[in-house]
């Protein structure tokens, strides 16, 4: 969880990724911050997000990137 | 038979009297048999396009829901979109493909006398990302035929839009309803606010972009008035429009997706693109952006681009092709000529170029010491970001690049506001009108931009009536029908919806 909050960081550094929950729905996180933390996502864990993935529910928040995350892992 | 016209307002009221009227499980079907009165109204001979896109859809989709194989599942999908895009192509681009074929090799390839279809796009696209939806498991695939017909023709929306999506636009097209008083008063508002968008804007601005795009080089003086003359026919027209498809949804019940706020507010093209046409931009973002970007090609490109360019600009490059590549689709879209491919890529290289460019302005800005929420800052963005979006609407509305180009170097060169009162608009050719014509349009500027200042600080100005006394907002309404058609009786074009060719 960690290191995803770094990731967040560096793409978008002006949010409370500790709190948010609405960082899709609220903007804060546009298609391209999306698809930059995807890549990053990919090469640090190893994972293949597709884009039946890519839905608000899965990105806005931290959490629900990280059951994201372990749940692709799991699959793989 | 165009929403501005008696026809359709005629068509409306009897949908809406019959629809609660029957028995509520009659319901959807009788928006059905409406939907398709209506698009045969514009040609029976269209209702076979419909027919094929509705038939090979439903029948893929039911096909998605009962193979299990991935290998026979994609197979499934992209035989049904090479069937569905492949007729819009054809339809919409094959002469200009062979007019450039002709061009380019001095061939005499015959034309093709075909007919576009009204709204075929906008059925294709709806259609399609409901059986990528079902393919991706974000929706199921409809049992019933008829049903998923109606999806696909519910009538305010089959020509112009807006783009529906399966999840949230089918379940309550089936719903059995009561009438309700509230509902149907917000809907009557949002008609009679695209009226207003429609008639005293969109139509009062048209002949003087007409005029001033077609003998250019006559006003060329005026290219700066042509230009924003046409950034409010534009959005009068289709915003307009939307307003009354939204409105007509609301009076069955339907609550139709937004596809447009406040477009002209926007601090930047991205912002703009989330504000104008929005389910156009975002099924582009769904359908093509996301899975370009994560296709296997792209990652690949992703990875040695990370290693040419390093970490940040590298997971960047492959985003900004995607997004190149959904700006060509976006101009190409808008229509088979070359002015559109560029009014694409000019808003897709500005979009790229921001995306990678944003951890520098972050640090500039730090530098700098600007304040994101200042007001002055937030001035200069609207108005940098409305003179980028009027640039591109020069390729948008001039005839040819050259004649986009030509009118872009006057409006900087060339200045000659007086000529304005030369313009003949009235009936007949002539200019009796056209200084009440430009009187009009300010007014009715003045009042759209009130409305929408107040909307972009959360206060909507329609839900506060609402909580007026009956008599007060009854006056309202009835004096909004009555100034309507005094105030849009001065040009002498009135005419159909701009995307409604689309």
């Amino acid at each position: 969880m960690e290191k995803l909050l770094e990731i967040l960081e560096d793409i978008q550094p002006d949010a409370d990724y500790e709190t948010c929950t609405t960082l899709i729905d609220d903007g804060i996180l546009d298609s391209f911050a999306i698809l930059s933390i995807v890549a990053e996502l990919e090469d640090t864990f190893g994972v293949q997000v597709t884009p039946a993935e890519i839905i608000p529910e899965n990105f806005n928040s931290a959490q629900a990137l990280w059951n994201m995350v372990q749940k692709l892992q799991a699959e793989k | 038979m165009a929403f501005n016209s008696m026809g359709f307002l005629l068509f409306t009221v009897l949908a809406v009297v019959g629809y609660y009227l029957i028995p509520g499980r009659f319901q959807w079907m009788w928006l059905l048999v409406f939907s398709y009165l209506y698009y045969a109204s514009h040609g029976a001979g269209l209702l076979g396009y419909l027919l094929f896109s509705t038939v090979t859809t439903y029948v893929a989709g039911r096909c998605l829901e009962r193979i299990k194989e991935k290998k026979y599942q994609k197979a499934i999908v992209i035989i049904t979109l090479i069937l569905n895009f492949g007729m819009l192509g054809i339809l919409k681009y094959l002469n200009f493909i062979i007019l450039n074929v002709n061009r380019i090799l001095r061939g005499h390839l015959s034309y093709l006398e075909l007919v576009l279809p009204i709204g075929i796009s906008f059925y294709t696209f709806q259609s399609m990302g409901y059986l990528l939806d079902v393919y991706w498991k974000k929706t199921k695939a409809e049992k019933n035929l008829f049903r998923f017909a109606l999806f696909l023709s519910f009538f305010p929306q089959i020509l112009q839009g807006p783009i529906g999506r399966h999840s949230r636009l089918a379940c309550q097209l089936y719903e059995r309803r009561r009438w309700e008083w509230k509902r149907a008063e917000e809907g009557v508002q949002r008609i009679l606010w695209g009226f207003f968008k429609k008639l005293v804007l969109a139509d009062t601005a048209a002949p003087f972009v007409d005029a001033l795009f077609d003998q250019y080089q006559t006003y060329s003086g005026l290219a700066v008035f042509a230009v924003l003359a046409y950034s409010i026919q534009l959005y009068g027209d289709f915003s307009g429009g939307m307003d009354i498809v939204i409105g007509v949804g609301k009076l069955f019940g339907v609550t139709l997706d937004e596809n447009f706020q406040r477009p002209y507010f926007a601090r930047s093209i991205t912002d703009f693109w989330h504000r104008w046409h929005i389910t156009l931009g975002t099924w582009m973002k769904d359908y093509v952006f996301y899975p370009v970007s994560l296709s296997r090609w792209m990652n690949r490109f992703g990875k040695w681009s990370k290693k040419i360019f390093g970490r940040s600009t590298g997971r960047t490059l492959p985003i900004c092709l995607a997004n190149l590549i959904v700006f060509l689709v976006v101009g190409v879209w808008h229509g088979a000529a070359w002015k559109y491919i560029i009014y694409g890529m000019y808003n897709g290289f500005i979009i790229a170029f921001s995306g990678l460019m944003a951890p520098n302005y972050r640090k500039w800005k730090k530098i700098c010491h600007i304040q994101e929420k200042s007001a002055g800052w937030q001035v200069f963005q609207i108005l940098r970001t409305f003179l980028l979006v009027n640039i591109s609407w020069f390729f948008d509305r001039a005839d040819t690049v050259s004649q986009a180009f030509s009118m872009m170097k006057n409006s900087v060169t060339q200045w000659s506001p007086g000529k304005i009162q030369e313009i003949p608009i009235g009936q007949g050719g002539t200019t009796d009108y056209t200084i009440y014509a430009l009187a009009i349009l300010a007014l009715g500027v003045m009042v759209l931009f009130i409305f929408s200042f107040f909307e972009e600080k959360g206060i909507n100005l329609f839900s506060r009536l609402m909580k007026a006394p009956v008599l007060l907002r009854g006056a309202v309404y009835l004096g909004i029908l009555l100034c309507l058609p005094i105030f849009s009786q001065y040009p002498a074009l009135t005419g159909g919806f701009i995307y409604a060719q689309f």
